[in-house]
């Protein structure tokens, strides 16, 4: 909404003075990482066309839901979690075990039971088995503050981690599980690539309008309060704990969602995308796009695809290193980042 | 209208003319086959895929050296898979949209080719791995193929072994991870069937480095000997050395990981004659030694030979093939192709592909480690005490 209307004031502003405009616009840094961002993207797909820029497209959209989710609780409640993978993780756990078709008789590795429920059942559930998941632990969390929140959700996330490793009998261990469903309305299955980007841009809409929702409240006015002092609020006779939970929870159902959708669109899951290493990267994206700014986690999810994919085409490289050295200038991009522009590519205030 | 027409005749003339001299010069100097390679070149599974990069292109520059396929080149392009789906699932479609490659090699990782193979399926393009052991592979599909024998086999051989060797009772380690755990359960399956009793049974996660509790807790078992089943070098080769210092002196088999270079330097002596089944270079192999001294001289050093070779002839079954069909996009004929190729190069002599597209016609050997003063680099600290007893 208002980003359509700052966009369109922005163009009227253009035609009426370019010359003032200019000068306004110079040093708005925000303006020209949007642009160029979204320049890139673009430029990006047009070059490379079709089929690749969808998977492109679909990563995207997983990750930004995620970001939008975990800069909710890190960059407007300013609880630093990095335990967010680990609802990922159920969220898709609870999809594959769910909707998985897989038989696996004739296979010499371990059996799990199968339950066949289509995407549209079995989405809710994980949602609110992500959601359930985070009360029990949110509960406990709300003990925690600043640098032993990070700790206690580390702990999380390798609690996570190796649960789906070790609970042989429901997420058959490292073997992974396959054949997850894909969505279907009636007859209609979304088994092209466009049509589930389509669906996931759907359900990443629906995340960014609540997620809108929630910080342009009074709820989320508290959240905010919450970081800059939280024990003033509470001398305002707000129970802080309260808040935080519920945004915890709203939250880790955002980032189960995102789980079920990744399960759904890969088919095939294994504990290897839910290692702490992903959460790590998850909380780079949302500091790299910028702190309580849903607009700065979508660009910063864009940034961060569009580097780590095109990487694959930089040129000149000998085929036997080439993985290497897409990560190192990946991690020194990151720095320089940081370096120029610790708040983010959009953020408000930096940790 | 005359001149419309003759107007017309001559755009048409110009158009057929175009297109002649268009399919002719597409005719005349075609490029190089295009094919490509996904591995996981960074990630958990680093190892394995540098190892089969250096392997394929060194295939590769013998190829072109020696004049390429029918007078056209053989090209790679290589996507890092890193260990995972989703990984495997973007380079994928990188590789088959951006490049429009037909024919895959890869992956290193089965979690990796488990997430890509269901696409390749359905768009029939070819994978072909040369590493990849989970036994859920062999379902994956008309298209998926593989010379890696299946964690299957491995664990079965094992359990012939230890029964061969009069062990009755056992206790098992294993690293949670796909490999690892598909060798210890198969293991598992056939020395019960056997009649053998699994006395004790521990896992542990990747980067655990003290296993000392977990093994003080097997050997209170009292078992006839200890099967380890690792994927990371460094734990296999500390579990046979902090067993050994608790004291425990009875046999210990595994897999191929806990043998490896990395794993005999941490165990040092304790690791002397441990026993591993897997499938392994036969040194009566001429062609095995020569690969082998090839990779020597390109990269300076030798690790995974097995695995090597299975990669480095992966790229010689995909140059024979593209013999055959000349051209890198028919994947079917590809296929069709590898169905029917019976082949003798660096991990063995007339292996074929059965109708699952696993390999058929290659065992595994027992090997057994040699004491310290023993070990050289040509040898890899280890000799090859013969193939695997059948039951």
């Amino acid at each position: 909404m208002s980003i359509a209307t700052g966009a369109l004031r922005n163009i009227q502003d253009v035609a009426r003075d370019p010359r003032s405009w200019w000068q306004r616009s110079k040093g708005n840094i925000e303006l020209w990482a949007n642009l160029i961002v979204i320049g890139w993207a673009l430029a990006f797909m047009l070059w490379r066309g079709g089929g690749f820029a969808i998977t492109v497209g679909s990563v995207f959209a997983i990750w930004a839901i995620l970001a939008v989710s975990l800069n909710l609780v890190v960059g407007y409640t300013g609880l630093l979690s990095v335990g967010h993978i680990g609802f990922f993780g159920i969220g898709a756990y609870a999809m594959a075990v769910l909707s998985s078709n897989a038989s696996y008789e004739q296979l010499r590795t371990e059996a799990i039971p199968t339950f066949g429920w289509p995407f549209f059942a079995a989405l809710p559930f994980s949602v609110i088995l992500a959601g359930l998941v985070a009360l029990v632990v949110g509960v406990a969390f709300n003990r925690f503050r600043d640098d032993i929140y990070v700790l206690v959700s580390f702990g999380f996330a390798v609690i996570a981690f190796t649960t789906f490793l070790s609970w042989r009998n429901l997420t058959r261990g490292a073997f992974g599980i396959h054949e997850i469903a894909r969505p279907a309305i009636g007859s209609w299955v979304f088994e092209e690539e466009l049509e589930f980007l389509a669906l996931l841009l759907v359900f990443l809409g629906l995340v960014v309008l609540i997620a809108w929702l929630i910080v342009t409240s009074s709820f989320g006015r508290v959240l905010t309060a919450i970081r800059e002092d939280e024990q003033a609020i509470a001398v305002f006779g707000y129970h802080t704990t309260h808040y935080k939970l519920a945004i915890w929870v709203i939250s880790a159902m955002m980032a189960g969602l995102a789980g079920a959708l990744l399960a759904s669109w890969s088919t095939f899951i294994d504990p290897n995308s839910f290692v702490l290493l992903e959460s790590v990267l998850l909380v780079s994206i949302v500091i790299l796009g910028g702190l309580a700014s849903i607009w700065g986690s979508l660009l910063g999810a864009l940034a961060f695809v569009m580097l780590e994919e095109g990487m694959r085409f930089v040129p000149f490289l000998p085929s036997e290193f080439i993985g290497q050295i897409r990560q190192v200038i990946l991690g020194i991009l990151l720095v320089l980042l940081m370096l120029f522009r610790p708040q983010g590519l959009v953020g408000r205030f930096k940790l | 209208m005359g001149i419309l027409s003759i107007r017309r005749l001559v755009g048409i003339a110009l158009l057929a003319v175009m297109a002649v001299v268009t399919v002719g010069c597409g005719e005349e100097e075609k490029g190089p086959f295009r094919i490509g390679v996904m591995e996981s070149v960074t990630g958990a599974g680093e190892t394995y895929g540098t190892v089969a990069v250096q392997a394929k292109q060194l295939a590769v520059d013998e190829i072109n050296a020696a004049g390429g396929i029918n007078g056209r080149m053989l090209e790679l392009i290589v996507e890092d898979s890193k260990c995972n789906a989703q990984d495997a699932i973007t380079a994928y479609n990188k590789l088959t949209d951006v490049d429009e490659v037909k024919i895959i090699l890869g992956t290193s990782c089965s979690g990796a080719m488990l997430g890509a193979a269901p696409l390749a399926e359905k768009e029939g393009v070819v994978m072909f791995s040369g590493l990849a052991t989970n036994p859920d592979i062999a379902e994956a599909g008309d298209y998926i193929f593989r010379t890696s024998l299946s964690d299957a086999t491995v664990g079965v051989d094992t359990g012939n072994v230890l029964w061969a060797d009069g062990i009755r009772n056992l206790a098992t380690i294993n690293e949670s991870t796909d490999y690892a755990e598909g060798v210890r359960r198969t293991t598992t399956a056939q020395f019960e069937k056997l009649g053998g009793q699994i006395v004790a049974a521990e896992s542990y996660p990747s980067d655990t480095t003290d296993f000392r509790t977990q093994l003080t807790k097997i050997l209170s078992a009292n078992p006839d000997a200890l099967h380890i089943a690792a994927q990371a070098e460094a734990s296999g080769g500390t579990i046979i050395k902090q067993v050994r210092e608790l004291g425990y002196d009875g046999p210990i088999y595994a897999d191929v990981v806990p043998i490896g270079t990395t794993a005999l330097e941490i165990a040092g002596e304790a690791a002397t004659g441990v026993k591993a089944i897997t499938p392994d270079l036969d040194p009566a192999n001429a062609k095995a030694q020569e690969v082998l001294a090839a990779f020597r001289a390109e990269y300076d050093y030798v690790t995974l030979p097995w695995f090597l070779g299975s990669a480095y002839d992966n790229v010689y079954i995909t140059a024979e093939c593209l013999k055959k069909t000349g051209d890198d996009q028919d994947a079917d004929g590809f296929r069709d192709c590898l169905y029917d190729i019976t082949w003798s190069g660096t991990i063995g002599v007339d292996y074929s592909f059965d109708e699952k597209g696993e390999v058929v016609g290659l065992s595994n050997a027992v090997l057994e480690v040699l004491p310290v003063a023993e070990r050289t680099e040509e040898n890899g600290g280890y000799r090859v005490l013969g193939a695997a007893p059948t039951n």
